[in-house]
């Protein structure tokens, strides 16, 4: 099948930009897909008073008043939380706030939208995180960079692969720190971890999970089954978890 | 196309690297790389900003030298050595002085960037020769070779995304 011609779209939603790179015959469905992005801004943003998320954080408003994806939100994150310990948390410092899920979880549906309607070829980058699906031209897997949090402008390492997502939690993001729930202090082990594995949703929750675990994370991905972990320590030391190998591309 | 474009300033302040991304075939003459301000639509959006964002050469911020000449990536002139194909890049003219590189290709990646004029402005000519030079060139091979489609990390607003290596891959 030959290579079609390419769209690259930059969307400014949620705080940040969503960066698209599709088939160009995908250009009629990206609206859609953008409104849906705005939506879930309006709907899930903890900076915008009236979001369902807010109202439903002052008790405003209960599960039955807010959109039906934020009960299935709640319920993720709890599994999440569940499974990292309590490192992941929809309770960052007593306030909720599932940020951390929802960024990941409308990536994965935006890149889930564009491949069930038929183009195959899809990668959508949220904020640094990526889900990538198919192969962005016939023969060669997606090539994701993952920036070096030490030295801004240049890579740390390069991952390649074809349905897959790359997710990267680090003191770089937003200017703030990522709290470690079970101390209330930023954490401050790690420079930045990145996740890969088949699905962006779970790799950026296991991502902000195991920044603020730290060290520690490397045992812990270890157990998750089809993730792996790369990260960069302060002092520019790097460590990996034993399948993260298979991803990495020269 | 992508292209690769170097532009070296004279300060340190002054290095600003432009990177290829998904660059194409390994022939040297196409490379598309030349070490001069060649006018390129993959400058991450920060045109016209003169400010570098530079410290140690390790900013990425791309935008070209105010004073360089946009000029034809067939301006550059070239050489063999043993260790690959030597092209040079046109002089660039930056705020104190004119400055010009060479790069050395082997098998279409870079494998070295030399030096070849820079203003000496005082104090800062030490960093360029000491610390900035080797950096830099490593710089260049992380990336310049890393062909990559899209970054990971370095989580941004959308003020950061514009000088982010996504934003340049976007543009291009």
């Amino acid at each position: 099948m030959a290579a079609g011609p390419r769209l690259r779209h930059a969307e400014p939603v949620m705080g940040t930009v969503f960066s698209f790179d599709v088939p160009a015959a995908a250009a009629p469905v990206l609206p859609a897909v953008l409104r849906w992005l705005h939506w879930v801004d309006t709907t899930f943003s903890t900076y915008r008073e009236d979001s369902d998320v807010s109202r439903f954080g002052r008790g405003e408003a209960g599960l039955a008043d807010c959109a039906p994806e934020l009960a299935e939100v709640i319920a993720q994150c709890a599994v999440l939380s569940e499974l990292s310990g309590g490192y992941f948390t929809d309770r960052p410092a007593g306030r909720f706030d599932p940020s951390g899920f929802v960024k990941g979880w409308s990536i994965e549906h935006a890149a889930a939208m564009l491949t069930a309607v038929g183009h195959p070829s899809v990668s959508v980058n949220g904020a640094g995180d990526v889900q990538c699906a198919g192969e962005p031209e016939p023969g060669r897997p997606w090539r994701i960079g993952i920036a070096d949090p030490l030295r801004p402008g240049t890579l740390a390492a390069v991952v390649a692969g074809r349905d897959f997502a790359v997710a990267t939690s680090g003191t770089a993001e937003r200017g703030a720190h990522i709290i470690n729930p079970h101390t209330g202090r930023p954490a401050a082990g790690l420079a930045s971890v990145t996740v890969t594995g088949p699905r962006v949703t779970s790799a950026d929750a296991y991502a902000t999970a195991a920044f603020a675990m730290g060290p520690a994370a490397r045992e812990w991905v270890e157990t998750l089954d089809g993730y792996e972990a790369f990260a960069v320590a302060p002092d520019g030391t790097r460590w990996q978890t034993s399948g993260f190998a298979a991803y990495a591309a020269s | 196309m992508r292209r690769a474009v170097l532009a070296f300033g004279s300060t340190v302040a002054g290095l600003i690297l432009l990177l290829s991304f998904r660059s194409h075939t390994a022939t040297p003459a196409s490379a598309g790389v030349s070490a001069a301000g060649t006018s390129s639509k993959s400058s991450a959006g920060a045109a016209g900003n003169g400010s570098s964002g530079g410290s140690g050469g390790g900013s990425m911020a791309g935008s070209a030298a105010p004073s360089a000449s946009p000029s034809a990536a067939g301006g550059a002139t070239g050489g063999t050595t043993a260790g690959g194909k030597v092209v040079t890049g046109e002089v660039v003219n930056g705020p104190y002085g004119p400055s010009q590189v060479a790069i050395t290709l082997s098998g279409g990646k870079i494998t070295k960037v030399t030096v070849l004029q820079h203003t000496d402005d005082g104090e800062n000519s030490q960093q360029i020769d000491g610390n900035a030079l080797p950096k830099l060139t490593a710089e260049t091979l992380t990336a310049q070779s890393a062909k990559i489609d899209a970054v990971s990390g370095a989580s941004y607003t959308s003020a950061g995304y514009i000088k982010s290596l996504q934003s340049a891959l976007d543009k291009a």
